[in-house]
This record gives structure tokens, sequence and C-alpha cells, in this order.
């Protein structure tokens, strides 16, 4: 035993010089440290390849009908006939069809959306919420043709012999299913920021005799009106780019209704008719190049909105760090 | 205002509040419940015997002996039905009595010409025969019972003419004496209407029984069997028992659907006893049976999608999907742990986020339009694959649209992974690689796998991306990875809108919705699972 400990000791005694590293390990190790940083940065920068080359890809096809016709006189005209002769390409029929079925969907979506945000952050005990949260999740998950399939197979033959209409698939159906499809977005994002709003503001309100529904609407709400307009703007995002649920669902007439408002027409909409028609255009015609032009319209809406959104979120997050 | 008019409405808020939870949660449920009960009926339903004829035959699959003997039970009892509809025809029906007639005659003839007979008795006998002939197709066209009796008793006439005993010409008589019956049975001017009803009778006898035994077979699959399941044996027997017509009051009014019994159309006639017969032993022509085909799962589609299951949808779907997490994952982690750990807060982090929230944000029909130019048309031929869509194309369209939620969940879940992990293991002397991989990285699996299984869930369900670049609605099981894909996402689309024999079997149609929804749906559960283990670990419990 003895001779044992000794002997350790002997061997920790021959450490005569400071614990360091010979200079070809340190060089190697800097180096290495180095090119695995620039490595991983190279990885990281996939998605910014990605965004980048999306905008050269969609731009490139698009470009030569942008130069032939001009997206001001494309926007301008409502006759959409890419395959005749001459070709005609308005696309003001499928703008507007995309902005009324978003619109009809909003009007929905928005006030159930922040009712319900309102309900899980401030009216339901925690058990309550926990069982409402997954149903929005299951919502926010189900596939969009999984949605297309219910409007076309489902909704559409129950529109069509109840409220006899002439056709099932219409305007007013493809909004009923964006509305259910955007409300898991609204109600995530607006309950973040509902429930972001401090405990103070609550309770001063409540101490001053305000019901619940006057703290909600007049202190809470507007105290966190920043990010439940992002949640709006998010909801109309998800319902403008939403492509199969409208595709089989709104009808596909490529048409401004009239009068304009009536929601129980056939439309179409950008991404129905890109969906749409596509398939069928040889590489390097120009109503493939057109249907890119829509495709870059829709990219550009939806970076805008994205931007706007950004802005608003970072807003909520400085206001919300104020009052904290 | 006063304090009561503020109660009230406060509390009509929150009913207000509570009434939209509600819908909400109908509304799943009301989309929901019909795609699971009327896809689960693609899976679990009553198949007929002719549903395990076609198992047998097409799939080779189920007791041989046993499904023929079953089979033979059943065509037996259906056989006494096609008698009934046998007799009345022939009555009704005389393009076939006469081209028989004619072919007896001609036969006739040829074996005179064969027999070693005097020329003057052969001419006699010709002669006769085509006496014979042309009574009986007089009988055939008229409509005045009276005139059909006389011409029929001008045949019956010749039937003592010794010569004719033991040639074809006796067949005459029989057909003859046929004809008296079925005449007797059926009203003669009323032919064209019986005309267009019978052949919906025999319609839908065909969809009940498919073709009669000892007809050809048709070559398409989807003829050669009657109804394979009870749901649709029913309807089918519906048109066979009621007949339809959309009858107007009067101009510009709106047509009006009624239906009556075929037995009361038919009343009075041969018919009228076929209605009854089918309708009492339906089930033993049948033989209905509690079926859990559970092969629908694995089996190829045939006829459209009419018969058949969703295996190389399946197979399809899970291949794009596997890919393009195998492309998206190591980028997305990578990323996530370069955000967390290595950028700080500076201009680079700032473009990054900014670059994943704008590919988070791109509509996915853009992703299909980017994925058509850049991996289609652009990327591949330079690498020597054909431009045309691919599995390798739909991934990597599909990666990159999931990117953005695995590189949001990971970088949520390697940033709460604690921060005194980190620095033990820092000052233990481990390398900040080493500490990663070793420390953070177990640590945040958990909610790096939550958000693998979502952007799994997603990448199964989009449809939009691999319109272009890697679905088809038909076409084989491919065989490389350069090849296009039939998908689940994809064929609901198709079997919904564009598919016109899925038409034909809507049970076919929910069954693929079904099918992709219970993938996602499972995916997800699996996610808030692995979610809730997580939430508890962190807590310490």
């Amino acid at each position: 035993m003895i001779t044992q400990s000794a002997n350790l000791l002997r061997t920790a005694a021959k450490f005569d010089r400071p614990l360091l590293l010979t200079p070809a390990q340190d060089w190697s190790g800097w180096l290495l440290g180095k090119t695995g940083r620039a490595l991983l940065m190279i990885i990281t920068g996939t998605s910014v390849l990605a965004v980048l080359l999306i905008f050269v890809f969609i731009v490139r096809e698009a470009w030569p009908f942008v130069q032939a016709h001009g997206l001001g006189e494309a926007l301008s005209s409502t006759s959409w006939y890419p395959t005749r002769d001459p070709a005609q390409f308005g696309m003001l029929a499928l703008v507007f069809g995309s902005v009324q079925v978003t619109f009809g969907a909003l009007l929905l979506a928005v006030p159930a959306g922040i009712l319900i945000a309102a309900v899980l952050s401030d009216i339901v005990p925690f058990r309550v919420r926990q069982a409402v949260k997954p149903i929005i999740e299951v919502l926010a998950a189900i596939p969009s043709v999984a949605y297309g399939f219910f409007a076309v197979a489902v909704l559409a033959p129950l529109m069509q012999e109840h409220l006899h209409l002439s056709t099932g698939t219409n305007a007013l159906n493809s909004a009923a299913i964006l509305a259910i499809m955007a409300v898991p977005t609204i109600v995530s994002v607006a309950e973040d920021s509902l429930s972001a709003v401090g405990r103070e503001l609550r309770e001063a309100s409540y101490a001053c005799g305000a019901t619940r529904a006057e703290t909600l609407l007049k202190v809470v709400i507007p105290a966190a009106h920043n990010g439940i307009i992002a949640a709006i703007v998010l909801g109309t995002m998800r319902a403008i780019g939403e492509t199969m649920a409208v595709w089989m669902a709104s009808g596909n007439a490529a048409q401004i209704p009239s009068p304009w408002w009536d929601l129980t027409q056939s439309v179409r909409t950008m991404t129905a008719t890109i969906a749409g028609e596509l398939g069928e255009t040889p590489v390097g015609s120009m109503h493939r190049h057109s249907l890119f032009a829509v495709g870059l319209i829709l990219l550009v809406v939806s970076l805008a909105m994205n931007l706007f959104t950004e802005y608003l979120l970072h807003r909520a997050k400085r206001t919300s760090g104020v009052h904290a | 205002m006063n304090i009561p008019l503020r109660q009230w409405l406060d509390r009509l808020f929150t009913s207000l509040a509570m009434l939209s939870v509600l819908l909400i949660v109908a509304a799943m449920i009301g989309i929901l419940l019909p795609m699971v009960w009327r896809g689960g009926s693609a899976v679990v339903f009553r198949g007929t015997v002719e549903f395990r004829r076609m198992q047998l035959e097409q799939f080779n699959r189920g007791d041989s002996a046993a499904v023929r003997a079953e089979a033979e039970d059943a065509a037996r009892i259906r056989q006494h039905a096609y008698e009934i509809l046998d007799r009345f025809a022939a009555g009704l029906d005389t393009s076939e009595l006469e081209t028989k007639v004619k072919q007896l005659h001609r036969e006739f003839g040829v074996q005179l010409a064969n027999r070693e007979i005097p020329q003057k008795q052969l001419s006699e006998l010709r002669s006769v025969s085509k006496e014979l002939r042309d009574e009986l197709l007089k009988a055939f066209e008229a409509e005045d019972k009276t005139q059909v009796l006389e011409h029929l008793d001008a045949v019956m006439s010749h039937s003592g003419d010794e010569r004719l005993k033991g040639t074809v010409a006796a067949e005459f008589f029989d057909l003859a004496r046929q004809y008296r019956d079925t005449v007797a049975n059926v009203d003669l001017r009323r032919r064209s209407e019986y005309a267009d009803s019978l052949k919906q009778v025999k319609d839908a006898m065909r969809s009940l029984f498919g073709p009669r035994p000892g007809e050809r077979l048709p070559a398409l699959p989807i003829e050669q069997y009657g109804s394979t399941r009870w749901d649709q044996a029913k309807q089918n027997l519906d048109k066979l028992l009621w007949a339809e017509s959309w009858t107007g009051s009067g101009e510009g009014q709106t047509l009006t659907k009624s239906r009556i019994p075929r037995e009361e159309q038919f009343a009075g006639t041969a018919l009228a006893g076929l209605f009854p017969y089918v309708r009492d032993n339906i089930q033993g022509m049948l033989r209905p049976k509690w079926t859990f085909y559970w092969q629908y799962f694995t089996d190829d589609s045939m006829s459209g999608h009419y018969f058949g299951g969703v295996g190389p949808e399946i197979l399809g779907t899970l291949l794009i999907t596997m890919f393009a997490i195998a492309f998206s994952l190591p980028v997305g982690v990578v990323t996530a742990a370069y955000l967390v750990e290595c950028a700080g807060d500076g201009w680079l982090t700032r473009i990054l986020r900014m670059c994943v929230n704008t590919l988070a944000g791109v509509p996915s029909i853009v992703f299909g339009l980017f994925g058509l130019a850049f991996f289609v048309i652009y990327l591949q031929p330079k690498l020597g694959l054909p431009g045309s869509s691919s599995i390798i194309a739909g991934s990597l369209t599909l990666g990159l649209l999931v990117l953005p939620v695995i590189i949001r969940a990971s970088e949520e879940a390697i940033r709460t992974v604690p921060q005194a992990y980190k620095e033990a293991s820092l000052a233990l002397g481990a390398s900040r690689f080493r500490c990663f991989m070793s420390v953070t990285l177990p640590v945040a699996t958990p909610g790096i796998l939550t958000g693998l299984i979502l952007s799994m869930s997603r990448a199964a369900g989009e449809t939009a991306p691999i319109l272009f670049t890697a679905a088809v609605a038909m076409g084989p099981i491919p065989t490389s990875l350069s090849q296009p894909t039939r998908t689940l996402s994809y064929s609901s689309y198709d079997m919904a809108v564009g598919d016109k024999m899925a038409m034909l079997a809507p049970h076919n149609q929910f069954g693929m919705v079904m099918t992709l929804v219970a993938i996602v749906l499972l995916l997800n559960i699996a996610a808030i699972v692995v979610r809730g283990r997580m939430s508890k670990k962190l807590r310490g419990q």
C-alpha cells in the first residue's frame, strides 16, 4: 500500500512544466474551431440561399411576362383567356377572387379567433384550456387537401340542397373552409399576446369596478393590439396563400361575380389558377410565364405581410417589456 | 350605464366567447367525423360473396374451395331469378328469337344438302321450312294476340309432318310452343314501354350480381363483379325494385321525382315474380359478411380506385416525407445550433432569422412553382436526370418548406437547455463542440423530436408543393428516386374532383382522405405526447 502511493506521488511530481499544448496542437485546434464554425455557417446559409433562390427563380420565370405585358396592364383587366389567340392575361378577376374569399374568411375567423383567444387566456380554468388547445392544434394540423375534400364532398352538397344555390362550390364555401383553417393561427398568436399583457393591468381594471368583458375589450385587447393585429395578418397570409382547399371549394370561374359582393357564385383565386393551369402549359410559353407572374405577386404580398408582422411583434415585445 | 346592464353585457360577451369555442369544437367534429365514419367503411364493411370472389381472383387471397362453394350456392339461388327474367324477355325481345329462327332455317338447309334424298322431296322440305320460318317471324312481329296465335297455329299444323321428325326443323315447333306460353302472359302492345324498363332491370341485376354465369367475361375487372359491398348492394337493389321517373306538371315547372315499385309496373306479367323473389332471397344471393379489409392499407388499387387499396399512395407519401426530413433535419438542427450557440445578436443573426421567417411565410403553391423552376427544370438536367417530376425534386421542395418548422422547434429546444449544464461541462474541460454534442444536444433531443414529428406531419399533408414536382394520379410504383410517385395528398385531391371511377366508390374517396388524416393526426398526437413527457422531465417529475 505504502509503496503504491509513493509511486503515485512520484509520477505526479514528474509534471515539472505547466500543462501546455504543443504549438502544432494549438494551431490545429484553432484551425479546427474556425473551419468548424465556417462549415456551420455555410450550412446555416441554406435558408438564406433558399430564400434568394426562390426569388431569383420566380422572377426569372416571370420576367418575360412582365416585360411583354407589364403587371400594371395585367392587373387592370378582368379577361383571363390565356389559351385564346391572341391570349389575354387580365389578372384582376383572380386577384379579386383571392381578396373576396380571404375577406369573407376573415369576417368569420377574426371575431371567432379573438374570442377564443380571450376565452383561453382569461375566462376558462387551466384544465379546460389544456383540453381546448389540442383541438386547435388538430385543426391546424389537418392537411389543406382534407379540408378541400370536406368542402367538396360534404359541405357543397349540403349548401346546394339547403341554401338552394345553383352550385355548392362557391366563394361562400371556400370562405367558410378558410375561416376554419385561419382560426388556429389567429388563436395561437392572439392568445400569446393576450397572456403577455401584465396582471397589473387586469387587476387595476377590476379594481376600478370593470366587468370582465369591459376589462378585456377596453384594457387587455387594446394593450395587446400589436400582437392581435399580427395575428390577423398571419391569418390573412394563411388564407391568401392557401391553395388546395380553395381550389377545390371555390368553383373555379375566372370572373368577378355580379353583384361583386355576392358570395354564392363561383370564383377563382390566384393560387387556384396556378395549381389548375400550370400542369398544362408548355415550358417557355407566355401562359407559363404569366402564371409565374401570379406567383410573384403572391410572393411579394406574403413577404410584405411577413415584414409587417415582424415589425408588429417586435413592437409588441418592446411595449410589454416596458410594462413588465 | 347602469350596473345590471353592464353585467348583462358581460354575460353576453362570455356566452358569445364560449359559443365560439363550442363552434370550433363542433367544426372539428363535423369535419373529422364523416371522414372517419365513411372512410372507415372502406376498411370495415359487409362484404358480399362478390367481394370474396374478387379478392380470390384478383389478389389470390382467401380459401379458394370455400369461396367457390359459396359462389356456387349463391349462383343456384340466382339461377331462378335469371329464369324468370329469360321467360319474360323471350316474349319481349323478339330480335333474339328472330335470329334463332333464321339460323334454324339455314341449318336445316345444310342438313338437307348433306342427306341423300330425291331432288323433289328436297325442294318440298325446303319450302316447308321456309314457310315455317316466315310464319314464326310474322308471329314475333305481330302485336295483336289473335294474329300471333293464328301464325303459331299455322306453324303447329306442320308438327305432325313425319319427314321433319328428327331433323333440326323440329325445333321450330319448340319455339312456337314457348312463344305461345309467353304471349299468354304479356300485353304485347306495351312492348316498347316494357323494353326500356326491362333494360333497367337487366342493368340493375348486372350491377347486383355481375355478368351472368356462362356469359363471356368482360375485360375490365370493374365489370366482372357485382356488388362487392352490402351498402352498394342495397342501393342497386333499390334500383331493381323501384322505377324512378321525372315528371313535370307543366312547362316551366320543376320536375318532380316519382317512384313506383317495379312489381306494380310489371303487374300481371311473368316478370312480376322476379322482384319479391330477389327481395326475399338477396341475403342468400350475395351472402354479406362483416369484413375487416386490413389489406386496404397495402393493396394497390384497380380499375381507377374502384377496387383495391391505398398501398402505393402510403408508400409514396412515406418516401417523400422521409427524404424531405433527411434533408431538412441536419440543416435545421445545425442552423438552430448556430443561431443559439455561435452567433450573437448581430446583423448576421437578424438576417438569418428574417430569412427563416420569410421562408415560413412563402405560400405553399409558390414553393411548388420554385420546385418546378429550380429542381425539376434547372437542376435535374444538369445532373443528368430527366427534366420531369421526381421523388427527389418533391422531397427537396418539401424539405425547404418544413425547414423553418424544424429550425424554430430546435432553436427553442436548444435555448431551453439550462445554462448550468453547459457550464458544468465546459468547466470539466470539454470543448464547445464536445459540450454541444454530449450535453446540449441530448438534453434538447425531445424538443427537436417534437419539431421533427410536426414537420413530418406537415410534409405528409402538403399537396401544392408536390403538384408539379413529384405527384402523379396514376402510375406504377416507383423504382428509383428520379421517378414520380402517387401520394395520399394528391390522390385525395384527384379522387375528389378528377377521377370519374372514384366517384362510383365514395367509400374509397373517403378512405384515402381518412388514411391521410389518420397519419397526420397520429404524428401530431405523438408530438403532443413527447412534449408532455419533456415538460414533466423539465419539472423534475
